[in-house]
């Protein structure tokens, strides 16, 4: 059994999880307007943080959520050598040093909290949030370690604004996840922090259940999502199946949902074809933007946040089906209990991997 | 108990599977080495001229242990085959060339900036194969048998009965790439632990 809490939230909306909370459960957005943001001087939508200036925004945000993790568990547990980090990003400090992204950054975290183990970085493009808590879960089952801490961040640079400039898939307004009118994505900049734990007593706040899952490959195409959602299709079969979980059981879905018009409409064929097009599902890149490789991780601690607060968040953005089955996508914040959530994400390079986190 | 059934090296200027040379670097040719190696080989895949070296380097080392090991198609189903990878530069290599795109060649380039994630190699090796599998790529500080170890451990305990495992560095005019086959029974193969994928990984691995 593994435990997951002490979750972390920094991003446009705040810089703890409490503020966090407050913006998302008032439906607040981080997507801002950014003046000659553009490869071009265009003017961009980007879920960026302000008044955030620091030799590397990457170390720092790290930094901070690390320390805000130290304040919600046992003070002994991030320094032992039963205790591994485990950051997920895409492009690390590549603003600094583009040949060296995640090795001084995670040397900064050793040195700053005396880590007994180096860090292990795992980047799998957009589902490395997902993918980490997973090898974390693993990790913790098998007993290699008795704890692991996972910690989700990207920061917005030249290079990923041009980059999906170049593709044409950033959106020309905040981007509006499963809705008709979608047409690319937002992107967004935060960390996301969590403790998996073999140990219950190590938190200060009741945690709760993680119940790994599978990462699935699409065998499709390196930037374009499958036309029939094999792979994400596959992943959440696999999580449900080795947990003998059913569908029925599903009280949300914290859907990855990036609003472009390709991901979007793979997404609805792959949990239409599982039989999960009932539950009641969001994205909440409406709120955060696309934060690539913390987005699994800031994902899955709003949506603890969710189960904790017994409140289905609305999916912000979306207005009208725009995918070719329809989902039950949250349209109004409503009070329910959730005690079984399913996380899925889906990114460049084929990649999907879900899991799901159980209330005690 | 597992196995190290395969594997190949691929360096500067030599190639080789299993311990034994298959191609060595042609100065004179005016074929950069990844295609002298394609062309030699007799592969037939286009899409190969697309790739970035990162991704021309796993698919011409996963391609050389389909040759060791043909087995491997038919006998695992299409989501028994787990790919785990690392390196310690990611994706920089290509990185590089994608901001050389914008700040010196005119324009961001789309078909740079689609390979500028490491997993990107794992993508194209899944789709030639049609390997629905779990994918991992890591980044690590240097090449760390234990890792592998550890993470096939866990894979197989979670349904994946074989794994494709590779280091794969390549930085400039640097190029250090290691690929091996893990799999659960092999008479006669060397058994997976710490010292013998050590030895078969090289020194110049372990101490670069």
């Amino acid at each position: 059994m593994s435990y997951i809490g002490a979750e972390v939230i920094i991003s446009p909306l705040g810089e703890t999880t409490e503020e966090n909370w407050r913006a998302l459960s008032e439906n607040r957005s981080g997507i801002t307007k950014v003046n000659a943001a553009g490869y071009n001087d265009e003017n961009l939508f980007l879920g960026s943080i302000q008044n955030h200036a620091a030799e590397s925004r990457f170390t720092a945000l790290t930094i901070r959520a690390l320390s805000q993790i130290a304040e919600k568990i046992d003070r002994n547990v991030l320094s032992s050598e039963r205790t591994i980090v485990i950051l997920s990003s895409t492009k690390g400090a590549l603003d600094v040093n583009v040949t060296d992204q995640f090795q001084s950054p995670a040397a900064m975290l050793v040195e700053e909290f005396k880590l007994a183990n180096q860090p292990v970085v795992i980047s799998n493009a957009c589902i490395s949030g997902v993918l980490a808590i997973n090898v974390a879960g693993n990790l913790v089952k098998n007993k290699i370690y008795d704890h692991a801490v996972v910690i989700g961040c990207d920061v917005i640079s030249d290079f990923v604004v041009y980059g999906f400039q170049s593709l044409f898939a950033i959106s020309d307004q905040p981007c509006k996840p499963f809705d008709a009118a979608r047409n690319g994505i937002t992107l967004g900049e935060g960390c996301g922090a969590v403790v998996v734990s073999a140990e219950k007593s190590i938190f200060s706040e009741s945690p709760l259940h993680l119940l790994t899952g599978s990462s699935a490959n699409d065998a499709n195409h390196i930037s374009g999502p499958s036309r029939t959602g094999e792979g994400l299709f596959r992943s959440i079969g696999k999580t449900l199946n080795a947990n003998q979980i059913s569908g029925e059981e599903i009280d949300f879905i914290s859907a990855h949902g990036t609003a472009t018009v390709f991901n979007d409409e793979m997404e609805a064929i792959a949990f239409d074809r599982a039989g999960l097009s009932h539950i009641p599902l969001n994205s909440l890149k409406g709120y955060f933007g696309h934060t690539l490789g913390a987005a699994g991780v800031i994902e899955t601690v709003a949506s603890m946040q969710m189960m904790r607060n017994s409140t289905l968040l609305k999916s912000v953005g979306f207005g009208e089906t725009g995918t070719s089955r329809s989902l039950n996508i949250i349209t109004e914040n409503r009070q329910k209990e959730l005690n079984t959530v399913l996380k899925t994400a889906s990114g460049f390079g084929g990649g999907n991997a879900s899991l799901i986190i159980r209330s005690l | 108990m597992s196995f190290i059934t395969a594997y190949c090296h691929l360096r500067e200027n030599v190639c080789s599977v299993n311990g034994e040379l298959v191609a060595t670097l042609d100065k004179s040719s005016e074929d950069a080495w990844f295609k002298q190696i394609y062309k030699a080989q007799e592969f037939v895949y286009p899409k190969f001229y697309k790739m970035d070296t990162l991704s021309q380097a796993g698919y011409l080392a996963s391609e050389l242990i389909k040759r060791a090991a043909p087995y491997i198609v038919n006998d695992y189903a299409d989501d028994e085959i787990a790919l785990i990878f690392a390196n310690k530069s990611s994706s920089a290599d290509t990185d590089l060339r994608f901001i050389n795109s914008y700040e010196h060649n005119g324009a961001p380039s789309p078909s740079l900036f689609v390979y500028t994630l490491p997993n990107i190699v794992l993508g194209e090796i899944a789709i030639l194969n049609k390997w629905y599998g779990e994918n991992m790529f890591a980044v690590l500080p240097k090449f760390t048998p234990d890792f592998f170890l550890t993470h096939t451990q866990i894979l197989f305990s979670t349904g994946s009965k074989t794994a494709l495992c590779g280091w794969l560095e390549i930085l400039g005019d640097k190029i250090h790439a290691f690929l091996f086959l893990i799999e659960q029974a092999g008479t006669g193969k060397p058994e997976l632990n710490i010292e013998n994928l050590s030895n078969i990984a090289g020194p110049e691995i372990i101490h670069n």
